[in-house]
């Protein structure tokens, strides 16, 4: 697989607060997009995944809104924010294989409307709560995902004494590199005095400590290496490429403190690519939260276990630093694509069109996806070459 | 929030029996007879030796602090001038773990590994299991 095959086609919608406009809508014009920036027809495009987002709004009937008469390979996807890796990943091994030429990858979502805050969108403002045990949820406190993630981050902090300053470095260095990327939704400065003052909403978590919600779509196409090289764009290569999940039957919610599904997603990812930590000189990793990039990083191995605090306040991943990361600004502060975010900036970097971010050493981009509680993981590694 | 469905703890068929003890001030948790192991959330099927032969039982009410976070923003009609209200994991002595809220105590007293007990708040008609600190010097008037 290292190397047989890339990422020929990238369409990226307009984001953010874009309203009137369904996820479908988005999801056709980012493929379109794609196809277009691949220099491809639609009547190349011979197999489709697709995730949707917190809102449903795309499925199978996309088919019939992009008006493809015919496919080789078709599913809808789901493992959250692992979702977009896993189906690059599924992508690359369909046309390896010869099930499919050109296959496209499609994540669009619309969860923000007129007049409701972000916050409401994914915080359960417009679900139903059930009946039952889940009853109880919301009488504690606890809505959609930041809760226990910000609980994760607590127990980092209970055990290995992880800051708030430190958390609050990954917020800053990720926004110094939203101020370099056009299509960054936060693109001002952000100081750490600032981050601190930015209110509560689950402590240990700021606003800021938590990714935008966004509206838009994004399409990805991956096609054979030898393909690749006859289109329009600069190839970047499939070098690696794994996914690992991890559930506890007995507690409901895992113990992210220990070595997660990312530590076994890496393992098999960097066997295939025949590569090593060291070789990696960009990391675009699913900063869902602050605390997921320590976390990411500690399973990954660029620091030991409890040290990622230290790790990130030395200021490794900003602009300058030795471990350039989300280098458009990321979830935090560019657009929140689940796993596309990540993927999307790895491409810019590896066909070198990141502009005044651009990282001059893109030889190895490490992007990873996380979903559910740290549940699901999806590795992928990219390059400008084939081996 | 919508109608009051959305926001009072509403049992149904197969959580009854937890909101019943809970009203009787019992934290009742689901056990395997098969493999004797206690499940949480409820399940119709054992996930770990897949048994059916399930069966409700009245847990210790005790346990750690997994971790812990300080709710800062009104989610839910129960919550307003309370704030701010400690979330907590709790992993019970059964072998489960129970997101629930920590009362009676400090909020930046707590740490992961505290040992906590259950208590019981009257809601609505219902009644909700929270826990406070084992140790009566961490803990402040309710």
């Amino acid at each position: 697989m290292n190397g047989a095959t890339a990422i020929c086609g990238l369409g990226l919608t307009e984001m953010g607060r874009v309203y009137e406009r369904t996820a479908t809508d988005f999801a056709v014009e980012a493929t379109l997009l794609a196809l277009d920036d691949a220099g491809l027809e639609k009547a190349d495009l011979d197999g489709l995944l697709i995730n949707a987002g917190i809102t449903q709004g795309i499925d199978l009937s996309l088919v019939a809104a992009l008006g493809i008469p015919r496919l080789n390979v078709l599913t809808q996807m789901n493992a959250w924010g692992s979702s977009a890796g896993q189906m690059v990943g599924y992508a690359a091994m369909a046309v390896a294989n010869g099930l499919a030429n050109h296959v496209a990858c499609v994540f669009a979502d619309a969860p923000l409307v007129p007049g409701e805050a972000t916050g409401k969108a994914y915080a359960g403002g417009r679900r139903r709560v059930r009946g039952g045990m889940g009853s109880l949820y919301p009488l504690y406190g606890y809505f959609g995902a930041i809760p226990f993630y910000a609980m994760s981050a607590r127990r980092h902090m209970d055990l290995y004494g992880t800051t708030q300053d430190q958390l609050g470095a990954v917020a800053v260095q990720t926004r110094a590199w939203a101020e370099h990327s056009p299509r960054a939704t936060k693109r001002e400065p952000l100081t750490l005095d600032q981050y601190h003052a930015s209110p509560w909403v689950v402590e240990p978590f700021h606003v800021l400590d938590c990714c935008l919600v966004s509206n838009g779509g994004v399409c990805i196409i991956v096609t054979t290496a030898e393909r690749a090289r006859s289109l329009r764009q600069p190839p970047v290569y499939v070098r690696g490429l794994a996914q690992a999940h991890q559930f506890d039957l007995a507690r409901t919610e895992l113990d992210s403190s220990t070595e997660g599904a990312g530590a076994v997603s890496a393992r098999t990812a960097f066997a295939m690519a025949d590569a090593t930590l060291d070789d990696v000189t960009i990391c675009e990793l699913y900063d869902c939260y602050t605390y997921t990039v320590i976390s990411t990083l500690e399973d990954y191995g660029f620091c030991k276990r409890g040290e990622g605090g230290p790790f990130v306040e030395s200021g490794v991943l900003g602009p300058g630093g030795s471990l350039p990361t989300n280098t458009g600004g990321g979830e935090l502060s560019a657009y929140y694509m689940w796993g596309m975010t990540p993927i999307s900036e790895a491409v810019i970097q590896g066909r070198s069109q990141g502009g005044a971010r651009q990282v001059e050493a893109n030889d190895l981009i490490l992007v990873t996806g996380n979903g559910g509680m740290f549940n699901h993981h999806a590795t992928l590694l990219l390059s400008p070459t084939a081996s | 929030m919508g109608d009051q469905t959305d926001w009072i703890p509403t049992p149904d068929e197969q959580s009854a029996p937890f909101f019943a003890g809970a009203r009787d001030g019992k934290l009742m948790l689901q056990h395997c007879n098969a493999c004797q192991r206690w499940l949480h959330p409820v399940r119709s099927r054992c996930p770990l030796c897949a048994s059916t032969d399930l069966e409700w039982a009245k847990a210790s009410g005790r346990g750690v602090v997994y971790s812990h976070g300080l709710l800062q923003r009104a989610s839910h009609p129960r919550h307003e001038g309370r704030l701010p209200i400690v979330l907590a994991v709790i992993d019970l002595e059964e072998g489960v773990r129970f997101s629930s809220n920590l009362v009676e105590v400090e909020p930046e007293r707590v740490r992961a590994g505290m040992p906590v007990e259950v208590a019981f708040e009257p809601v609505s008609e219902a009644a909700l299991p929270v826990f406070r600190p084992v140790d009566p010097t961490f803990r402040r008037e309710g």
